[in-house]
């Protein structure tokens, strides 16, 4: 019987010589002579809404996801495989309701900032390798101890694949190994991925923007399943006769080789994504898919199990809390020029089993169970004038440890007044495409509940109790997204 | 077993450098056009040529010449609709003239399916009917059938209409109408006084005509 480290050392192996060749690969590219700016739609020639739902990211067509599929090889490699992305913005929060400083506590708020930049390197390099990879860079990450703003780049999403296609006139057969950092960069329905998924922002999150805990931007409780980003990953995958699609990954710490997948400026050295336990903590996806006419429609389900070291320091005593993640997920679509409309929801069931220390130290229940749902609809004319509206909830058991404890002196924290995780986001957006590579949208963050209630206690920075109310976080939210 | 990894994967990467059998490859000439049709262009137009999507037409059983020349025309940008430029310039712009022949006779040979159609409005199939066979004389626009073929088969660089999604025709007709980016036929005049009931109506009837 094989033991478990030496199917850990095995995996790991694996992952080390993918990462090796995959950088072989990509100098592959850079030495080719250069002559244009590529990206997936300088490599096919076709506009975005080839790929993308009414032109706008991140929902897929169906060729979009064939693209995708078939590891980013379709059309012709490019010579500079870089393309650009910029994000402006201005947010202006409802209420600094129990804010002892609003410009600690709201430090960029009714302020226009230029947010995010990224560069992206992707695209085709064999007939059968491609790359999708990401490297973003924040203008406002974080503040010293004087108030100083510092900037901070880090890598960001990360799939690099393998994959081959048999078809004829009977079969038509995808299978495909992708290399990558959270599970969701791989699924073409993106059904749980912090920046592909149906959620509420359409632009990156975790600028300073919303860095302050007095103002989240996204539900305070959420599965492993999104929170992975930074781990390595590696998954098989199969698409039969575009109706079923099956994958099969795990992911481990981003540590040691596989450290260009982790992002140590935002997730530290004690991140979830460089404590998770060994090398199998299984993911699968399966889902099932028809096209009909100008409409398709996937019903799928998925899941993880993860074992997770509860501190960086404790991981030599092999002190780790599980979580098994299990949920449904579904997408219909209906593409016919000059409309596009998709409609996206994605359901996830959490058991959190806590270890001995866990329990101890942070959790008042020896486990906690978690709802998470998301789901929108988008909808776009002429790949021109589009709205979105996103819907994101998590409903889970009570717990003080978790949601109601009050925190160290002098740190922001929002609690729950009944121990609850359960809250409730809408958000509305109207969006205008005068162009393919510009997009101006407005959206609107509306809390129908947090953390358990329409109140809840916010600590400032100051370290000060305060009430305040969920409809406090409402929030505007005006961007213009730039691509090139 | 790290040695078995690395020799798996460099096996891998090597055979995956060129794959002339099943390349997507578009800037490869010696990629064989009926490669080029199951690996790229049935994401969209479907593997024997009979597209699901009613964005795409149907190139199952259309003829060759009239393939050939709308896939040079996209590839020297002379067809110019809206959709030409999304969809179909760039994955033209490296194909030779004989991978285009190749891919002409590939989607030639196979036989076009009807969808399944919900239309069951009979008088709109009728008028359709009557447009396509008698066009319409008060507005000058012929019938469909004297250069279409008697049962919209085409011939020769005049496409196969029949059994075409009723969506992808209207569209055509309106680029036509409007003079959008398909220049060089007599489809501006046939269609210049044709209302939009009328083109969906002839549409619906080729949608649903064997041929």
């Amino acid at each position: 019987m094989v033991s478990t480290q030496r199917i850990d050392a095995y995996v790991s192996q694996v992952f080390v010589t993918l990462a090796i060749l995959s950088a072989l690969g990509i100098g592959f590219i850079f030495s080719k002579s250069a002559s244009a700016l590529p990206l997936f739609a300088r490599q096919t020639g076709q506009s975005c809404l080839a790929c993308h739902a009414g032109g706008q990211f991140p929902e897929l067509t169906p060729y979009g996801r064939l693209f995708k599929l078939t590891g980013y090889t379709q059309g012709v490699r490019t010579d500079i495989p870089l393309a650009v992305m910029a994000v402006a913005s201005y947010a202006k929060v409802s209420s600094y309701n129990g804010s002892d400083s609003s410009g600690v506590d709201f430090p960029r708020d009714g302020t226009a900032n230029i947010t995010t930049a990224s560069v992206f390197c992707c695209g085709k390099i064999t007939d059968n390798i491609g790359v999708f990879a990401q490297y973003t860079h924040d203008f406002w990450a974080s503040q010293d101890a004087s108030g100083s703003w510092q900037e901070h780049s880090h890598i960001d999403q990360v799939d690099i694949r393998y994959s081959d296609r048999f078809i004829d006139e009977s079969h038509d057969f995808i299978y495909g190994l992708s290399l990558n950092n959270n599970p969701g960069v791989t699924d073409v329905w993106n059904t749980h991925n912090s920046a592909f998924a149906p959620v509420s922002s359409y632009v990156p999150a975790g600028n300073a923007i919303f860095s302050s805990s007095a103002l989240p931007h996204d539900v305070p409780a959420t599965p492993i399943l999104e929170g992975l980003q930074y781990s390595a990953g590696l998954s098989g995958y199969i698409y039969l006769n575009n109706a079923l699609y099956a994958e099969v990954g795990t992911y481990k710490a981003s540590t040691s080789g596989l450290s260009f997948l982790h992002d140590a400026g935002v997730g530290g050295p004690g991140a979830l994504s460089t404590r998770l336990s060994g090398s199998f903590n299984p993911y699968l996806r399966l889902a099932a898919n028809h096209d009909w006419n100008a409409n398709s429609l996937m019903l799928g389900i998925h899941a993880l199990h993860a074992s997770v070291f509860d501190d960086a320091t404790l991981i030599s005593s092999n002190s780790y809390s599980t979580f098994n993640d299990i949920g449904m997920d579904g997408q219909y679509q209906y593409l016919l020029d000059p409309h596009a409309l998709t409609l996206l929801f994605s359901f996830t069931h959490e058991n959190q089993n806590y270890s001995g220390y866990q329990h101890t130290a942070n959790s008042f229940n020896p486990s906690d169970t978690l709802n998470y749902l998301r789901a929108k609809i988008t909808y776009v004319f002429r790949a021109r004038y589009g709205a979105s509206l996103a819907y994101t909830q998590a409903q889970g058991s009570s717990d003080l440890g978790i949601y109601g404890a009050s925190p160290a002196a002098n740190t922001q924290a929002n609690l729950s007044f009944n121990h609850s995780p359960d809250s409730k986001l809408w958000v509305p957006e109207v969006f205008v495409m005068p162009v393919q590579n510009i997009r101006v949208g407005l959206q609107y963050f509306k809390w129908s509940q947090f953390l358990g209630g329409q109140t809840y206690t916010y600590y400032s920075g100051l370290g000060t109790p305060s009430s305040r109310d969920a409809s406090d976080n409402n929030l505007a939210f005006l961007y213009v997204w730039l691509a090139y | 077993m790290k040695q078995f990894s690395l020799i798996l994967l460099s096996s891998l990467l090597i055979a995956g450098c060129s794959n002339l059998d099943r390349s997507r490859d578009l800037a490869n000439p010696n990629v064989r056009p009926e490669v080029t049709a199951r690996q790229l262009c049935s994401d969209c137009h479907g593997v024997d040529g009979n597209s699901v999507s009613p964005n795409f037409p149907k190139l199952a059983g259309q003829q060759e010449e009239y393939l050939v020349k709308q896939l040079q025309s996209f590839r020297h940008g002379d067809r110019a609709s809206e959709q030409s430029y999304q969809y179909m310039w760039g994955m033209t712009a490296t194909l030779t003239d004989e991978q285009i022949k190749g891919l002409a006779h590939y989607y030639n040979q196979y036989v076009i399916k009807l969808s399944l159609s919900k239309e069951t409005d009979k008088i709109l199939l009728a008028k359709g009917k009557e447009i396509f066979e008698n066009g319409i004389p008060a507005k000058q626009s012929p019938a469909c059938k004297l250069c279409h073929g008697a049962v919209g088969e085409g011939m020769a660089t005049i496409p196969r209409i029949a059994g075409q999604h009723a969506a992808y025709l209207v569209r055509q007709l309106v680029i036509f109408q409007e003079n959008a980016g398909r220049p060089g036929t007599p489809m501006e005049s046939v269609t210049h006084g044709l209302s939009a009931a009328e083109m969906d109506s002839v549409a619906s009837y080729l949608q649903a005509l064997g041929g």
